[in-house]
């Protein structure tokens, strides 16, 4: 995938001649970054967060998800997968957990791995950076990418309570790489290490990682995409089970709810919170002091957290439901962290402090933005009210916003322009 | 603002600046200069489920503004505190918020039944908060100390039976 000619990788994009114009998808952008303009769809690439939200409200298949083509794996010669939890709630109850990570040898990986297996890894280090931050509160979750790049745009003053350390996959990769080096003796282009992921955002973050100081992934798959390629595999696979080691206890991690109760402990108050529009109303407690209470918030984007990722094919509450039963009739697994207790010790999973990408002052200039919000105003009271979107922007306010930002005009309003016409008759 | 006279005590008002301010302050209230942009919300009486829209409206204009989050923050609890002090407490009211290049003065008028002694008021934990009001977690008695803590001038001025009038005001820089 191309990542380097442009100003900002996004892993949405805009099919035109699928648009119809509709304004479905500007009605739930949360960062109010789509526009509809000479009946197309634009998305403002600086305001543009990849929770997705778009491509679920596009019925006309205009708005898709991107991710990267499985060929890619030809370039490398030691391939590696990382399944993102919500992978295996995608699959009836009669398909084995092991079957469905066996199937995935079948697509040409060498090794698989899964996010699960660092989880209990993971929530002792959170453990510990939220007790080694006291001065910090609430800290904020920081593994959905979706979430870090809504701080970014709409709360950066919350930066700082993000929790400053490379979320599991990444932590995975980075001990794995290591592993494979030393153990394989390959340089490390010729290690590819991928991840399966259930969203949009996570391919964003694969191919635009955000504080990131090493190298991570090579590539990411949609889970829907690999679904597709794993079912023949499994039917096959089902008849001729083998023995294969499963992480069910982690499986957690797909869960926001779940993960928030892992964490919670007698000093460690959690909280958790799903949907972008939850999320928002909470960051925005949150910057008033009014959420100070908690030591931690887990925040994902979508509904019940990974499960309700666009690429997954299951609904997010049947998924969720299957992932419980798993972890319910699991066996615990001992996992050895010595590797990556050691690698966390060195700063390995250290990530750097991440820059604002403010989209909510008018102007750098306090007078200028004064100005323009008079100007604001004064549209506003000339347009109907009515919310419809009708004129490509989503809202009224946001029409009269783009007029005194030079991106639109009072003509655009169709109701107005409906309204004139009568009045001349 | 309602007349006084029934009052059945003396009108009460309270001043509070904060040091470094005193200037500034008295050179705003005695010049009044026209504010640069206004918004005006209503309170109405024991809404708990709207009460906030308007401190949630003014803190997201001064984020356009590109006013400094600690400002923002500011702000916004004292007004949003303000505001729930109107619904649980008063008949209802309006907040209005006054926006300048350099400052914000928001006012909250209510329709009584007033504050009898607003020195008692301002000690953290006094309360005179009915059951309904607390049900609803507020009336903590934290309300005004609140307030003044985070603005740079806080004004009331009250007396039992009478309408409430509170103003702060907030430097951005």
């Amino acid at each position: 995938m191309e990542t380097k000619d442009r100003k900002y990788f996004h892993a949405i994009q805009i099919l035109e001649d699928n648009c119809t114009g509709c304004t479905a998808c500007v009605k739930v952008c949360p960062t109010e970054a789509i526009r509809v303009r000479d009946r197309k769809a634009q998305i403002d690439q600086n305001r543009c967060i990849d929770c997705g939200d778009c491509v679920a409200a596009c019925e006309f298949h205009a708005i898709v998800p991107r991710s990267d083509p499985l060929e890619l794996l030809n370039q490398f010669k030691h391939r590696v997968a990382i399944i993102s939890s919500s992978y295996f709630g995608q699959f009836t109850e009669d398909i084995p957990y092991g079957v469905a990570k066996q199937a995935l040898y079948e697509l040409g990986f060498d090794e698989v791995a899964e996010e699960a297996m660092v989880t209990e890894f993971m929530i002792s280090m959170i453990r510990d950076y939220i007790r080694a931050n006291r001065n910090k509160r609430p800290i904020l979750s920081s593994n959905c990418p979706a979430v870090v790049r809504l701080i970014q745009v709409k709360y950066p003053a919350l930066l700082p309570n993000l929790y400053h350390q490379e979320a599991p996959m990444s932590i995975l990769t980075r001990s794995l790489r290591e592993r494979i080096r030393q153990e394989k003796g390959l340089a490390e282009n010729e290690i590819g290490i991928f991840l399966i992921v259930p969203c949009v955002a996570h391919v964003t973050a694969v191919h635009q990682p955000e504080g990131a100081y090493k190298h991570l992934q090579d590539g990411a798959f949609s889970i829907g995409m690999v679904y597709g390629k794993v079912r023949e595999h499994i039917k096959n696979l089902q008849n001729q089970p083998v023995e294969i080691e499963t992480y069910p206890k982690g499986l957690t991690w797909a869960l926001s709810g779940v993960q928030a109760e892992l964490v919670d402990c007698e000093d460690i108050r959690a909280l958790s919170v799903n949907g972008i529009s939850n999320v928002m109303e909470i960051l925005s407690r949150v910057e008033d002091h009014y959420l100070d209470q908690y030591d931690y918030i887990v925040l994902r984007s979508c509904t019940n957290g990974c499960v309700g990722g666009c690429f997954n094919v299951e609904n997010p509450f049947v998924a969720m439901s299957r992932i419980k039963k798993m972890i319910k009739e699991g066996r615990e697994h001992d996992i050895d962290v010595t590797e990556l207790n050691k690698l966390y010790q060195e700063g390995e999973f250290d990530v750097a402090p991440l820059a604002p990408r403010p989209i909510m002052e008018l102007d750098s200039d306090i007078k200028a933005a004064i100005r323009k919000m008079k100007q604001i105003n004064e549209f506003l009271t000339l347009l109907p009210g009515l919310n419809c979107s009708a004129c490509g922007s989503p809202t009224c306010y946001a029409l009269a916003e783009d007029i005194v930002q030079g991106k639109a005009t009072i003509d655009d309003c169709v109701v107005l322009l409906k309204r004139h016409s009568k009045e001349e008759d | 603002m309602r007349d006084c006279a029934a009052a059945r005590s003396e009108p009460g008002e309270y001043w509070f600046t904060a040091s470094g301010s005193e200037e500034a302050v008295q050179q705003y209230f005695s010049r009044k200069p026209e504010p640069d942009v206004t918004l005006e919300s209503n309170i109405p009486e024991k809404d708990f489920n709207s009460a906030g829209k308007g401190s949630a409206e003014v803190k997201n204009l001064l984020k356009r503004l590109g006013v400094n989050s600690e400002i923002l923050r500011r702000v916004a609890v004292a007004a949003y505190e303000a505001e729930i002090n109107v619904a649980a407490h008063s008949l209802g009211g309006i907040m209005i918020s006054h926006i300048h290049e350099h400052m914000i003065h928001v006012l909250f008028k209510d329709l009584g039944p007033g504050i009898a002694d607003i020195e008692q008021a301002m000690v953290p934990g006094f309360s005179t908060a009915d059951d309904l009001v607390r049900e609803f977690g507020f009336g903590a008695g934290l309300g005004l100390p609140n307030i003044q803590k985070n603005s740079d001038a806080l004004h009331i001025v009250s007396a039992e039976g009478c309408p409430t009038l509170l103003e702060f005001i907030i430097f951005f820089g």
